[in-house]
């Protein structure tokens, strides 16, 4: 103890920042960079080049221009721009009116409920989009007995730029739930016991403290959402294809299906329209966060301060809102799962299990994919875990410039809408690499890639602000007493972000379970993934057999969540998203 | 002698079986665009006869099949041993960029000339005809023509398979506008009284048999599986003809196990894939295979003319113009 005090004293904090960088913490950046450089920088730089080139004519940016003068191309622009911000009004409000409900309420079950709000994550949008049909439409296993199912032969009312903006927003409410629950529970008691004590009311608490206080993580989750819809393609194929609502993901990956290679360019072309409307907003977000964050000091984290009717609305809110927009197109799912035939009624002399026995039990294809898609997810999550860790050190910690520059590269591949991502890799993947004379196209390789790359940024993101809150004299102590590097890291850092890096790492396995879009364009036989027998086995005309896969996938994720809760209570405080 | 030829008859007959046996296993990957359910089926018959031959799959629509086939010929890594895909249009194709493999005695023997390509790239498996579905719940009076399908009121409840996704719609759609009676302004006939299209076949049979259209533009099978399994839904063969796809299985040239590959086409075009496919609700294309219950005697349909080297020509430009019509 005296060692570091005398230590501390002799080299004071700002002079130990001018010491050169130790050639270690180089090396660590070096292979970083590397890492995100190849696996998530070039391929999207070939993309663009691609997309920037000149056409045919060899006008200079004439691929752009041609795909901007196009009317389809506009149309679908403002499709996405206007159902992505509808999307996002229906996530922020509801996002931030659950997260207030859950935090200052005493709701029942509260860990089951944050768990269900929180499952539109752990869902594919594929998945939802295809409850929500079931839900709406005119054989609706739940709405149809009840007389409440719309008259047969009227279009499903989802098949339209509301339906598509309201099932995006729901389904990415909890970016912005996340966001404003960690800043309601970052506020210090004290600070409410003193406006209490002040005599301030409980409604004014809430409006003029602790709203205010939440209204960076709100911005900040709300573009998050804008972003993810974006990017978002379950959603608008399942509902924009049919509902002749084009928006740009679905347009490439028309184009793409259509056309083939040969309209690589100006699907490109498309793809940085979309990277534009992405990258504006996320400047947007990272201004407004360090304009409106205000510094507050660490103390007893806040507990409910609802009481009587107030906290039983809040209550009835929280359960009603999971109702309506989880447990229900859930269970129209497993009602889809249970009928013979689409549009076939379900009662009890129709129900049969003869979708799960024909696409699980008689199809060893589909047994397979659940067997890959466990190994990728837990490959990615783990890889994922492993490379975000150091580059959060160096850009939280060590406040270096080149690895911050490497972080905001490594989000890239978690912007660009999936299919986007995948073609870049196809791009630079599919001719064999040079030193090995392999092509990893066509492989396990390239999918457990790209993984990888694209959800890089859910772990480093809550492992990055998990070390932003710690003081960087902890790290500087142990320089100064000459830790090495990887000691520092494995000793001082690892433990500190353990459960911000496991919960991103969990939320990478869950995600990448059931991904479809990179997977689309990157499986090969072999190698098909949950994602892609789903949407297969929907785009045969075989939706039930797709609801019995959709239905094991989503309870194989439950039961994994619940495990890991029973394993949560050993775990660090933080560990698991619905606990906190 | 006689000793001699007791101990070495057996032996060589023994080494010819086994060198035979040697030339039929390993691993052939097929790229499909048969459904899944279907395909599984399929290997599983396949592997009762050739139970040393592992079949991978690879399956998508037609056009998304062929755009992965041209990325991986681009990386100079093509994965496919075999292709069994809906329309001898994209394997015309691929058969002028040079991709498949001649397979001269592939057994054509009571194979209808039309299915066999001149040069023995590719072979007719199936017949597989577009016509009309329609929801039972929804539609009293069945059409019995594809004029029906623009009159005022019909028109707005219609979907159709895109050419975007679907070999069978390209098809479809290159077919009738080389009908003088139908021709483009047909389609936009339709596209005026509202109707839409979808992805592919599967979308189409989703949309009639859950309601949410009336009609819709088909492919036989898809519509009369669903009616078999219960979906309220019922098909019609249209007078003025039908559109037909044969679902050709071709060999990919510089596949790494040619014995293998073309014991799988062999057995494509024998007597037990026929019986299968029947099963499974396609047309039989040999002599002397029933089709299955319900369905037309092939000779009785009235099948639509159609010139595949000018629907090759036209392919992008079909395509263009219908995703102009109909949007995608």
């Amino acid at each position: 103890m005296a060692d570091i005090g005398i230590s501390l004293g002799r080299a004071p904090l700002p002079g130990a920042r001018r010491l050169p960088r130790p050639r270690g913490e180089a090396l660590l950046l070096l292979g970083l960079a590397l890492y995100v450089g190849l696996f998530s920088a070039f391929p999207l730089l070939r993309l663009l080049s691609e997309a920037l080139g000149a056409n045919a004519e060899g006008e200079f940016l004439g691929t752009l221009r041609e795909s901007w003068s196009s009317r389809a191309v506009r149309r679908a622009f403002w499709n996405t721009l206007g159902a992505s911000g509808a999307a996002v009004a229906v996530s922020a409000l509801l996002g931030t009116a659950l997260a207030f409900c859950v935090t200052l309420a005493p709701v029942r079950a509260r860990v089951a409920a944050t768990f269900l709000i929180l499952s539109p994550l752990l869902i594919p949008s594929q998945i939802t989009a295809l409850a929500w049909i079931e839900l709406f439409g005119s054989s609706s296993p739940l709405l149809a007995p009840l007389g409440l199912a719309p008259t047969p032969g009227t279009p499903n009312p989802l098949y339209s730029g509301t339906g598509i903006a309201l099932l995006m927003g729901i389904e990415h409410m909890p970016f912005v739930f996340l966001a404003v629950r960690a800043s309601l529970l970052a506020v210090p008691q004290d600070l409410i016991e003193a406006a209490r004590i002040a005599g301030v009311r409980t409604g004014r608490v809430v409006s003029h403290i602790l709203l205010p206080l939440a209204l960076p993580a709100v911005l900040a989750g709300s573009i998050l959402a804008f972003a993810a819809a974006l990017g978002n393609f379950g959603v608008p194929a399942l509902l924009g294809i049919p509902g002749r609502f084009p928006m740009l993901t679905t347009l490439i990956y028309q184009r793409l299906a259509g056309f083939g290679p040969s309209v690589m360019g100006q699907v490109a072309s498309l793809s940085m329209i979309l990277l534009a409307m992405a990258a504006a907003a996320l400047c947007a977000r990272g201004v407004l966060v360090r304009r409106l964050s205000v510094p507050i000091a660490g103390g007893q984290p806040l507990r409910p301060l609802l009481r009587g009717r107030a906290a039983v609305a809040a209550g009835l809110f929280v359960w009603g809102a999971i109702l309506l927009t989880a447990v229900a197109p859930l269970l129209a799912l497993v009602g889809a799962s249970l009928v013979p035939a689409v549009g076939v009624r379900l009662s009890p002399e129709t129900a049969t299990l003869a979708n799960y026995a024909a696409t699980i039990g008689a199809s060893g294809t589909v047994r397979r994919a659940f067997a890959n898609s466990f190994q990728l997810s837990l490959g990615a999550a783990a890889a994922a875990v492993l490379i975000a860790i150091p580059l959060a050190y160096l850009c939280a910690l060590r406040r270096s410039g080149p690895a911050r520059l490497v972080q905001s590269i490594a989000d890239m591949p978690f912007v660009v809408p999936g299919t986007v991502f995948a073609l870049a890799m196809i791009l630079v993947f599919l001719a064999p690499l040079p030193l090995l004379g392999v092509s990893i196209y066509g492989t396990a390789t390239i999918l457990f890639l790209a993984y990888a790359a694209r959800f890089l940024p859910l772990v480093l993101r809550p492992t990055t602000s998990a070390l932003e809150a710690v003081e960087p004299a902890l790290d500087e102590a142990g320089r100064m007493l000459g830790a090495r590097l990887f000691r520092r890291l494995a000793f001082i850092v690892a433990p500190v972000v353990a459960p911000a890096a496991v919960a991103g790492g969990l939320l990478v396995f869950m995600t990448a379970f059931n991904e479809l879009t990179v997977s689309a364009l990157l499986w090969s036989s072999g190698v098909e993934t949950v994602g892609v027998m789903i949407f297969s086995l929907q785009y045969e005309g075989n939706s039930t057999g797709a609801a019995a896969i959709s239905t094991l996938s989503v309870l194989f994720v439950l039961l994994l969540a619940l495990l890991l809760d029973r394993l949560g209570r050993r775990l660090p405080p933080g560990t698991l998203p619905w606990r906190s | 002698m006689p000793l001699l030829a007791k101990i070495a008859l057996p032996l060589l007959a023994a080494s010819m079986l086994a060198s035979a046996a040697q030339a039929q296993e390993g691993t052939i990957t097929v790229y499909t665009s048969q459904p899944t359910d279907q395909m599984n089926a399929v290997i599983e018959a396949f592997n009762r006869d050739h139970p040393q031959i592992a079949v991978e799959v690879f399956r998508s629509g037609t056009t998304e099949l062929m755009a992965k086939l041209q990325a991986e010929f681009a990386a100079g890594n093509p994965q496919a041993d075999l292709l069994l895909i809906a329309d001898s249009v994209a394997m015309t194709q691929l058969k002028n960029d040079g991709r498949l493999e001649p397979y001269a005695d592939a057994p054509v023997d009571g194979l209808p000339e039309a299915l066999v390509d001149p040069d023995r790239t590719f072979f007719g498996t199936k017949l597989i005809t577009t016509g009309i579905v329609y929801n039972t719940d929804l539609v009293q009076t069945p059409p019995a023509s594809w004029a029906d399908l623009t009159a005022e009121g019909v028109a707005s409840g219609v979907i159709m398979p895109s050419p975007l996704y679907s070999g069978a719609a390209v098809i479809h759609v290159g077919t009738m506008v080389q009908q003088p009676g139908f021709g483009w302004g047909y389609y936009e006939a339709l596209a005026d009284g509202g109707a839409v299209a979808g992805q592919g076949n599967g979308t189409v049979i989703e949309a009639v048999a859950r309601g949410e259209k009336a009609y819709g533009i088909i492919i036989e099978y898809m519509a009369l599986n669903a009616k078999a399994n219960g979906s309220p839904v019922d098909f019609v063969f249209p007078q003025e003809g039908v559109s037909t796809i044969t679902q050709p299985v071709a060999i990919v040239k510089g596949t790494d196990n040619r014995e293998a590959a073309q014991a799988f086409v062999d057995w494509q075009l024998g007597r037990a894939a026929q019986e299968q496919s029947v099963a499974q609700g396609y047309f039989p294309v040999i002599a002397g295979v029933e089709p299955p219950a319900g369905y037309p005697a092939v000779a009785d349909l009235t099948i639509l003319p159609a010139d595949t080297d000018r629907m090759l020509a036209e392919d992008q430009e079909i395509k263009m113009q219908f995703a102009d019509l109909f949007g995608g």
